[in-house]
């Protein structure tokens, strides 16, 4: 595949910089509020649980372990540079850090993996550029 | 959080035009725009220079990425009074998603305060044309989107895949039920003479064979995207009374919001449901009025699981159920609830909520013509999904 339809590269802002750093050395750093300690992801601008006038964000590791709530297959994708990927699956995680913290990334086992709600995973990353690494899912081995 | 309504009835839809509904019209949007709004304008026997108040949501819903441009891919208030040659004392666009309900809401208030006498309400949707809809061809993703992008996560199919997923897993529903709803939507909107599926009804099996796009979601769980304009006309009550047109009047309205940080559109199905029950509550506030009382519920349906979502958080079936109510005939028009008599947007095409409150509209004033209802009073006209929408109630009568 050219450059042209090349999958979409996260591009850092004041917001994400910390987060994307800590991804390209494979590591979850989500964004807390250093006032009463919430977590939330993506990071804001405020924070929505103590609406601190002098928001403060730090980006500290998280165990990426979680819960699968859904999924959907993509069979095709709206988005030029996923269309040699396809079928892919994403999953919809509830991260153990925190009662209610989703995050969205593909799983990694392949499109043919059985899957059902409350299977649990493991945040992995994918590099899809020098120094660039999105988070994604495994499922957790099954004892 | 609860409050009446106090311009109750005050206010009433007392026209309406709808352009035909085409895959890629011949004329630009703002041309079909001016003709339909000029149109709903005699329909409701007043002349273009009485019209004093605009409103629209004028969002082109897709996420291609494509360039708004007014009279062309959009079409605000303030493009067509201009265009109309008026200088409204009131114009205005809903901001939000909604945009039907929102728009509504706006015109409302605009004549329950009498910062205008006759709104045109119009919405005007467009399908562009040369390039698939939601295809972005985005290589960097920046802001909000780098959050889900870069995942491959994008578009509405994996939007509301998700929660229809979750959804299905949870209470065991199958394909076969969702087909229920799609051969209701279309057969209504087989009916219809401006939709874009006119003497198109499919059947369960159509359905099932249905391309899988983002499983579970399928090509006919979504609308097809369509050039096509509305246009309704309000004003107060008492004047209503000396127009041509049985007045239908608006009882109350309601709308949901997010309310916690979420992804970019990443809709959990308990968010949806949430939102929903404070629609159906503050509906109930503000009217005063027991949703149960409605005989006419249009139910939006612009991705197909909408209309489970929407079931359930109103309280027309339990919690859980509406693939189990779908599929022993609860919404079928003859026998069940009418939720989608007016063909919805499966039946009809991208139009949002325009069907459902035209429907409303058609159905209360008495002039759906051969596919009349005789017995509806109180309608329902939903738009968008609950937490990102709201719902407007329609009476045949001033309560």
């Amino acid at each position: 595949m050219s450059d042209l339809v090349r999958q979409p590269i996260p591009v850092p802002d004041e917001q994400s910089a910390a987060f994307w750093s800590a991804a390209a050395d494979h590591v979850l750093a989500l964004a807390r509020c250093t006032h009463c300690g919430t977590r939330v992801h993506p990071a804001g601008v405020v924070c929505a649980q103590c609406l601190h006038p002098e928001p403060s964000f730090e980006f500290t590791p998280v165990d990426g372990r979680g819960t699968v709530r859904s999924w959907v297959v993509i069979r095709d994708s709206f988005l030029p540079g996923f269309r040699d990927e396809v079928p892919f699956v994403l999953v919809d995680v509830e991260l153990d850090v925190q009662s209610d913290l989703r995050m969205i990334g593909r799983l990694l086992d392949g499109p043919d993996a059985a899957l059902s709600q409350g299977d649990r995973v493991v945040t992995v990353f994918e590099d899809i550029a020098p120094g660039v690494a999105v988070p994604g899912f495994a499922l957790e081995a099954r004892t | 959080m609860s409050g009446s309504f106090t311009a109750r009835c005050e206010v009433a839809v007392v026209g309406y035009a709808h352009s035909v509904i085409q895959r890629n019209a011949p004329r630009t949007l703002g041309a079909i725009a001016l003709e339909t709004a000029l149109s709903a304008i005699a329909d409701a026997g007043l002349t273009r220079e009485q019209i004093d108040g605009f409103t629209t949501g004028s969002l082109l819903p897709s996420a291609g990425g494509h360039a708004s441009v007014d009279g062309v891919s959009i079409v605000t208030s303030n493009w067509l009074a201009e265009k109309l040659g008026l200088n409204p004392r009131f114009a205005a666009g809903f901001q939000g998603f909604g945009q039907l309900a929102g728009g509504v809401m706006l015109a409302v208030n605009a004549v329950a305060t009498g910062a205008a006498d006759y709104v045109v309400f119009h919405r005007a949707l467009h399908n562009p044309r040369g390039v698939r809809y939601h295809v972005n061809p985005m290589t960097e993703a920046r802001g909000s989107s780098q959050w889900t992008a870069p995942q491959g996560y994008f578009g509405p199919l994996a939007m509301i895949g998700l929660p229809y997923n979750e959804y299905l897993q949870r209470y065991g529903a199958s394909r076969e039920a969702m087909a229920e709803v799609l051969v209701e939507a279309r057969a209504n909107g087989a009916r219809i003479p401006w939709s874009y599926w006119h003497n198109q009804p499919i059947t369960a099996q159509d359905y099932l064979d249905a391309r899988v796009i983002v499983d579970p979601i399928c090509m006919l769980d979504c609308d097809i995207p369509v050039d096509g304009v509305a246009a309704f006309v309000l004003t107060r009550a008492d004047r209503a009374r000396d127009l041509p047109n049985k007045p239908v009047y608006v009882a109350g309205y309601a709308q949901g919001s997010v309310r916690r940080p979420r992804l970019p559109v990443h809709w959990p199905l308990d968010d949806i449901m949430e939102a929903g029950f404070d629609v159906a509550r503050r509906l109930e506030d503000s009217s005063g009025l027991s949703l149960q009382n409605v005989d006419l519920p249009q139910l939006y349906d612009g991705f197909s699981p909408f209309i489970y979502f929407w079931l359930e958080s109103l309280g027309f079936c339990k919690v859980g159920e509406a693939h189990e109510f779908v599929q022993d005939g609860g919404i079928r028009t003859e026998g069940g609830l009418p939720v989608l008599s007016g063909g919805g947007a499966l039946g009809n095409g991208r139009m949002h909520g325009v069907p459902q409150m035209l429907e409303c509209y058609l159905q209360l004033s008495g002039r759906a013509g051969e596919r009349q209802i005789s017995s509806a009073t109180l309608g329902l006209a939903c738009h968008s999904s609950p937490h990102y929408g709201g719902a407007v109630l329609y009476s045949s009568e001033p309560l």
